[in-house]
């Protein structure tokens, strides 16, 4: 018994230690100054879609763009083929003669989509308006946790978990009801500006 | 009973023994109508200000009524208002601030700036109903192209960024849920921000949040409109100084609007003429007591309210606004004896009533047939100011008959001795004019000029007539129905069938038609029922079809190539054809069903029936047009009908003048002979053809109100008419008591010229002309050969 309680004391320590120790934590501004210091970042994807129903996770592989100006762009290859585009201004496919169309916005979607524009630019301040941020780890191996802040979006996410380094590494997504979407990142390179063929792509 | 001591037999001022039981009755009548008065406004004052209450039903039809009512619930109920800042948090902060205080300031059964949707209530929905709550158009791309159909869907489930639908991937493999969730959009530009759960748009620089309030009660009582009114003046200051912007529009500012204005003026108009005529008085007779004239006045009014409260619950704000001017008239009851005093050196009250009253009951009987006329008229306005005119002309007549020689016994007026040389002088003018055959030629010129005006004469009617609404309110609302992008109509379709499939077919047949006029911009966008529920037989046969082993066989490729085994989306296709079929009830019940719920009438009389609105409608003929030949639909048009109804009620009311002048014809023929008849009605029919002239030269337009002033008209100008032919007490007297009761009209009814309200103006200004014709002729009528009633005792 006086064996355990002195185990206490020492975990306590520990724990104590642990959050009193660091001088400076690695924090969501430092967090945001990080993911904003690279304007362009090149890379491929691979997504995940996690079904109840099914055993097997769909998946898929494609490559994107992320321009801190300009927004998203997307290039599903497999399974299938299609280029998706995410802007300021919302979203678009690429149609059959190349040409860019816009989707129209869902409930659940709507502008929300912007959210994954904002997540993986680093744009903290406007998550934050809908997110509560939790952000642990380090300046090389970080870990952000958004759990929605209206009883609405509650009821769609349980919340978004990005990991990250230098640049976004993994970001999962947790419906309420189930359902969980996970998109890893390979490769990312980081560039100073977007080439000319991703400068016309980025113009719907 | 007082004591009284006992009069002399000789004394003319001793009433009789049956003045003195009409005495007793008026005094217990009095009584009686106080009491009932009393009565009536143990739950407050009935007064209303619903201009609704006053406009005509237009049609006998209940399934009609009840579409009205549906169309009308928003505009009378509901308040929309949009609270607007240059960032998104702001302009939501402030709308819940002010949605908190709404809430509690007890004006509102109902207020919402959340959009308060219930995720779980339409989840359900839609897991049990989205195989017949898709659209047409998705439903038929589903049965006849599945494999493309498949092809589409496998991509969204690809798509990282459409995720986050209301029901789960899983339990919506083939995504007919996102089909049906658009039904739930709401109309218009606002959009559901999921952050906050409001509905905002952003326009001009300025998110906006919507903000609905359902007022608690009729939104047309006296006292909320006028609550409401200042609480959203008190919001607007609060919220710009909190550096945002408030807009708000609905029927209960308008009825605010109105309210005050109608009760500014009554309160102006009123005391306006009631000054003026006390002055009139006081300069005319000269004695304090004279004002005991306004005692059949105050007892008219009463009798007016009380009648009016008795005939239809309630007195509206504009019945008072018009009666209040009945003053006028009632007041030239009593005038019609005070004013004899000019003529008859040994006045006394009751001896110049028993002189005068013959010529005052025709007077009443001829003023009361042209206003009983207007009683036939299918128009609320006119109905209750017929019954408040009547009544109140009763009452006051009783009051000058009864009650007021009593009052004035023992006094006499001082008369002003210049007024009758000058009447007399006057009078001796006109005789000369008339011995010099001048009369003639200048009634010639008069009947051409009148011709003259009568040809520029445009006849006008407008349910805008009614209402002069302050632009700042209607730019609000304008500003209000271009954020939101919804701008309801009055006008709607009104869809018939014997039965529910039928329905369906007339309203997508006419769905069809109202496509191209969108496309064509004359009309915004319309609601439908189609566009939430599928009809039972298509709902029927694409669940065949989801059953047929080739269309199956057609979608599962494309759900394999990315992963997902045929096993599986076989099991989710039979779930969904296992569903219940929906039935409309079902539908409306749910939460999806909310925007389109008002437009189901149900079943009555073996028919179904519904209604489609519209929005944002530029050419009400053209959408009109889409109605033709389609079986069970009809185009409703209330603005229009209503306007169409004002035009035949005013030529109704013209008829009604007709026959009311048969009438006073023949009440003249019996008590006065036939030749009296024609003399005495020249000056009423001569009156409303200069009137109508002069309308015509001073360019206002003739309208049911104008028409309705004429026919106020020619039963003044028959009172002067009768005053100047009896001639009791002399001509001069008589003069001046035409002119001192004309002076008295003018004042109460001249004033009502200056109205802002045009229906009053015009109303105002008709009677003005009238009067002051009705003046200029009356002396032109030559007296009874012989007095045909002494002056009995």
């Amino acid at each position: 018994m006086k064996r355990f309680i002195r185990y206490l004391g020492v975990c306590g320590a520990l724990l104590l230690g642990a959050v009193t120790a660091p001088a400076h934590a690695f924090d969501l501004p430092d967090l945001q100054q990080q993911l904003q210091a690279t304007p362009v970042v090149r890379g491929q994807f691979v997504q995940q879609k996690f079904l109840r129903s099914l055993p097997q996770p769909l998946t898929s592989t494609g490559a994107f763009v992320l321009s801190a100006q300009n927004g998203l762009l997307w290039e599903l290859r497999v399974p299938l083929f299609q280029d998706l585009l995410i802007t300021p201004e919302g979203m678009f496919r690429r149609g059959d003669g190349g040409k860019w169309q816009a989707l129209p916005q869902q409930i659940g979607a709507g502008r929300e989509t912007r959210l994954f524009l904002a997540v993986l630019a680093g744009d903290t301040k406007g998550l934050q308006d809908n997110f509560d941020m939790q952000v642990s780890g380090s300046a090389g191996a970080w870990q952000l946790v958004m759990t929605p802040k209206s009883a609405l979006l509650k009821q769609i996410f349980q919340d978004i978990r990005i990991n990250g380094g230098k640049l976004v590494d993994r970001i999962e997504l947790r419906e309420t009801q189930g359902d969980r979407t996970v998109m890893e990142m390979k490769n990312a390179r980081a560039d100073n500006k977007l080439n000319d063929d991703e400068t016309r792509d980025f113009a719907p | 009973m007082t004591m009284r001591p006992e009069i002399s037999r000789l004394d003319t001022e001793a009433p009789s023994e049956r003045e003195r039981l009409l005495s007793l009755i008026f005094r217990v009548a009095m009584v009686l109508v106080l009491l009932l008065g009393a009565w009536q406004c143990r739950h407050g004052l009935p007064v209303s200000s619903n201009l609704l209450d006053l406009l005509p039903t237009v049609s006998s039809d209940k399934l009609r009524h009840a579409a009205d009512a549906q169309i009308q619930k928003p505009l009378t109920r509901q308040m929309v208002a949009l609270v607007g800042a240059p960032d998104r948090e702001r302009a939501v902060e402030l709308a819940r601030g002010l949605g908190h205080l709404w809430n509690h300031s007890g004006l509102f059964a109902k207020v919402q700036v959340d959009a308060d949707i219930d995720l779980a209530a339409v989840r359900e929905q839609m897991a049990t109903q989205r195989l017949s709550l898709i659209s047409g158009a998705d439903r038929r791309r589903l049965m006849n192209d599945p494999a493309a159909y498949a092809a589409q869907r496998v991509r969204e489930l690809a798509d990282p960024f459409s995720v986050g639908g209301l029901v789960p991937t899983d339990q919506d493999l083939l995504g007919l849920a996102r089909l049906a969730e658009k039904s739930l959009r709401p109309p218009g530009k606002m959009h559901f921000d999921l952050a906050s759960g409001t509905l905002l748009t952003e326009q001009d620089g300025k998110f906006w949040v919507l903000m609905r309030a359902q007022t608690s009660g009729d939104a047309f009582d006296q006292r909320s409109p006028t609550a409401i009114a200042a609480l959203v003046d008190e919001s607007r200051a609060s919220v710009s100084k909190d550096g945002g912007e408030l807009l708000a529009t609905g029927g209960a500012l308008y009825a605010a609007a109105g309210q005050a204005q109608a009760q500014a003026e009554s309160g102006w108009i009123g005391g306006g003429s009631l000054l003026g005529i006390v002055l009139m008085l006081l300069l005319a007779l000269r004695r304090w007591r004279v004002l005991l004239a306004f005692v059949p006045v105050a007892a008219g009014l009463l009798c007016g309210v009380v009648a009016c409260v008795t005939a239809f619950g309630s007195v509206h704000i504009l019945t008072l606004v018009i009666g209040a001017s009945l003053i006028g008239i009632a007041v030239d009851f009593p005038l019609h004896y005070l004013g004899k005093s000019y003529g008859l050196p040994d006045w006394t009250a009751r001896d110049a009533l028993r002189r005068v009253l013959p010529g005052l009951s025709i007077i009443l009987a001829a003023t009361l047939v042209g206003y009983l006329a207007l009683l036939f008229t299918p128009f609320p306005a006119l109905t209750q100011t017929a019954v408040f005119s009547a009544a109140g002309l009763l009452g006051a007549y009783a009051c000058t008959v009864c009650e007021l020689p009593r009052w004035l016994r023992g006094w006499s007026p001082r008369p002003w001795k210049g007024l009758p040389h000058v009447a007399q002088s006057l009078l001796d003018t006109l005789s000369i004019w008339a011995s010099r055959r001048t009369l003639p030629w200048l009634a010639l010129g008069i009947a051409l000029v009148c011709a003259g005006g009568l040809l520029k004469l445009r006849v006008q009617d407008d349910l805008r007539l009614w209402v002069s609404l302050p632009p700042a309110l209607l730019d609000q609302a304008k500003r209000v129905g271009e954020i939101t992008g919804i701008m309801p109509t009055s006008q709607y379709f009104l869809v018939r069938a014997p039965d529910l499939g039928t329905l369906y077919q007339r309203q997508a047949d006419l769905g069809q038609h109202l496509d191209g006029l969108i496309t064509q911009k004359v009309l915004g966008s319309y609601l439908s029922l189609n566009q939430l529920l599928a009809p039972e037989s298509a709902q029927q046969q694409l669940r065949d079809r989801l059953r047929d082993p080739s269309w199956r066989a057609r979608l599962t490729p494309s759900f394999e190539t990315v992963g997902v085994p045929a096993a599986t989306v076989l099991a989710s296709i039979d779930n969904l054809v296992n569903l219940p079929p929906v039935k409309m009830t079902d539908a409306l019940a749910g939460p999806l069903g909310e925007s389109r719920r008002d437009l189901w009438l149900g079943e009555q009389d073996g028919q179904v029936a519904a209604i489609i609105s519209l929005q944002g409608l530029r050419d009400t003929t053209a959408v009109a047009a889409a109605a033709q030949g389609l079986e069970g639909v009809s185009f409703v048009d209330q603005t229009g009908d209503l306007n169409r109804s004002f035009a035949s009620t005013r030529w109704e009311a013209a008829e009604l003048k007709l026959l009311s002048y048969v009438v006073a014809a023949l009440l003249l023929w019996a008590t006065l002979g036939r030749h009296a008849t024609w003399r005495l009605l020249a000056v009423p029919l001569a009156a409303s053809a200069c009137t109508l002239g002069a309308l015509g030269i001073l360019g206002q337009p003739l309208t049911l109100f104008s028409l309705f002033g004429l026919l106020l008209v020619s039963a003044i100008g028959l009172d002067y008419a009768i005053v100047m032919y009896e001639r009791v007490a002399g001509a001069a007297s008589c003069l001046i008591g035409v002119v001192l009761a004309a002076l008295t009209t003018l004042l109460s009814f001249g004033l009502l010229g200056l109205s802002s309200t045009p229906a009053i103006g015009n109303f105002g200004i008709a009677v003005a002309l009238g009067v002051a014709f009705s003046v200029l002729f009356a002396p032109w009528v030559k007296p009874a050969p012989e007095t045909p009633h002494p002056p009995k005792h």
